[in-house]
Order: structure tokens, then sequence, then C-alpha cells
């Protein structure tokens, strides 16, 4: 069993994670980010179901190890869709909804394609090698996505407060596990500081969302940046 | 018919450049995973049992050096 500060970030991870739905329905937010509430909702249930699985199994079992890394697989599919439906929010105006999705689903394909014959040239277990590696190979998808998105936003001089806010903490979010596995193994000896880091990091996706939908209403606008005034 | 291939030209386009960047991000990696869901506390992967470190290939047949290929 973990200890209890890693129970106690784990639990209030959870908590957070319910808040954002929470936020999300009383606010009346809830069909309009309905995959990004169906996310939270789903990675609310797997942490029960994985608390469940380790209480009765253990850290080291099979058991919360191969639930562990299929529950997260399914999560960050869901997170993937999530992503997508910012893109849908931000190109509404442009009629692009249509391409939108052709694009997502050719890049779903494509990457379990990618992943498939990667994981084709290992011996065993090429399921489990299936699962966690789609699951690494969306992850990396989704951080290029999300710096693509922000490219577009400030092309297109988006305003929506509270849609800048749910994809840019989705950027910082995506970030900071990539950045804390570079430094990881750029610099091994300081593992037992950053591996502990990954649990915290997983507090700020639902936090900033929380706030996004609790504190920011969808009608406020961010003041567009400064227009160049050319005199005549 | 252009703004579908267009479609097509950037999902590969960032299909290509996140398998960059993964390569690059685990190039040196210790073979662990990143986990970005939740707080749970993430275990190893169920596919590498034990802490052992990996025996050579089985197909390397004793420690002589290879010599160069007969064609």
């Amino acid at each position: 069993m973990p200890g209890p500060f890693a129970c106690l970030v784990w639990f209030v991870c959870m908590l957070c994670e319910a808040a954002v739905v929470v936020c999300a329905l009383k606010k009346g937010a809830f069909r309009r980010y309905l995959l990004l509430n169906l996310y939270m909702g789903g990675a609310v249930l797997s942490e029960l179901g994985r608390f469940k699985i380790l209480s009765e199994y253990g850290f080291n079992s099979m058991q919360y190890r191969y639930f562990y890394f299929y529950s997260d697989a399914i999560l960050t599919i869901f997170l993937y869709f999530a992503l997508i439906a910012l893109y849908s929010h931000v190109f509404s105006e442009m009629k692009a909804e249509r391409y939108v999705k052709m694009g997502a689903l050719l890049l779903l394909g494509g990457t379990a394609a990618f992943t498939g014959a990667v994981v084709l040239q290992s011996s065993a277990k090429l399921v489990t090698h299936f699962v966690v590696d789609l699951s690494q190979n969306l992850y990396f998808v989704g951080l290029v996505l999300t710096y693509v998105l922000w490219g577009a936003i400030l092309k297109l001089r988006e305003t929506r407060t509270r849609l800048i806010q749910l994809v840019l903490s989705l950027g910082v979010y995506f970030s900071l596990f990539a950045a804390n596995y570079a430094i990881r193994n750029l610099y091994p000896p300081l593992s037992s500081v950053f591996v502990p880091l990954i649990q915290i990091f997983g507090l700020f996706l639902p936090l900033a969302w929380a706030y996004a939908f609790w504190r920011l209403p969808e009608e406020a606008r961010l003041v567009p940046a400064r227009l160049a005034v050319i005199p005549r | 018919m252009s703004r579908k291939l267009a479609v097509v030209f950037l999902a590969m386009l960032v299909l290509v450049a996140a398998m960059g960047l993964k390569t690059i991000v685990t190039a040196h990696g210790d073979g662990s995973v990143i986990m970005a869901n939740g707080g749970a506390p993430a275990p190893p992967t169920p596919y590498k049992n034990g802490g052992a470190p990996a025996p050579p290939t089985p197909y390397k047949n004793g420690g002589a050096p290879a010599p160069p290929t007969p064609y």
C-alpha cells in the first residue's frame, strides 16, 4: 500500500475530478463540454476502481497493474476526444467540424496502426504491450495537438476566456508530465524528487478545469490583442 | 477534395511530430512510461516482471566477436 501522503494526494485528486463535473453541472456547462465532463467522470470511476483493486490485491499485484494500465489507456482515449471537442469549439465558426472529426478519426487510426506495427516486433503479451504503447503514443499526439490548438487560438484571435483556460491548462498539464519524464531521465539521481511529483501534477488539470467552470462564465471574453493602427 | 487532402496531410504531420517527440523524450529512458491520468500511484508495467537485469539475447551464442557478413 502506498504511503499516507500518496493516499492523501490521490484522494484530493479524486475529489477535484468530481468537482469538475459538479461545477459544470451547477453552471450549466455539462452538455456544452460533454466530452470533457465524460473524461472527468470516467477518471473518478477509474480512481474508485483502482482504489478497490489496490486495497484488495495490493500495489505490486498483477491485478492492480493490469487494471491501472488498461483503465489509463481508456482514459487517454477519452482525453483525446475531449481535446477534439475543444478543436470543434474553436473551429465552430468556420464550419469545419466535419473536417475536425475526419482528421481526429484518421489520426487515432494512424496512431493505433503505428502502435500495432511497433508492438508486433515484440514476442509476448501483445495486447498489453499494445494497450500501454497506444496510451503513450496518444499522450504525445495529444501534447502536439494541444500546442497546434493553442497556435490556432492565437491565429484566430480567440477571446472566449473559458475556452482559452481549458486549452491552456491542458497544454500545461501535458507539458508538466513530459518535462518531468525528461528531467528524470537526464538526472536519474533526482528521481526520488520527481517521481512523487507525478501524483501532484495529476491535481493540476481537474483544479484548472473546475476553476474554469466555476469562476469563468461562458460569456466572458478576453480583451483582444492590441491592433496596430496605421495612420493614413 | 483539396481540403480533405489537407486534413489527411495535417493528421499525418501531427502523427510524425508526436512520434518524433516521443523518440526524443524517451530515447534515454529507463523503460518507464508516462502516465497522465489521475492521481493513483503508478505501478510497474505488467509485462516487466521483477527487477532482474535483462539477459543477453538468446540467439547470440558465446562471446566471440561477430565476423563480417559472408556476402
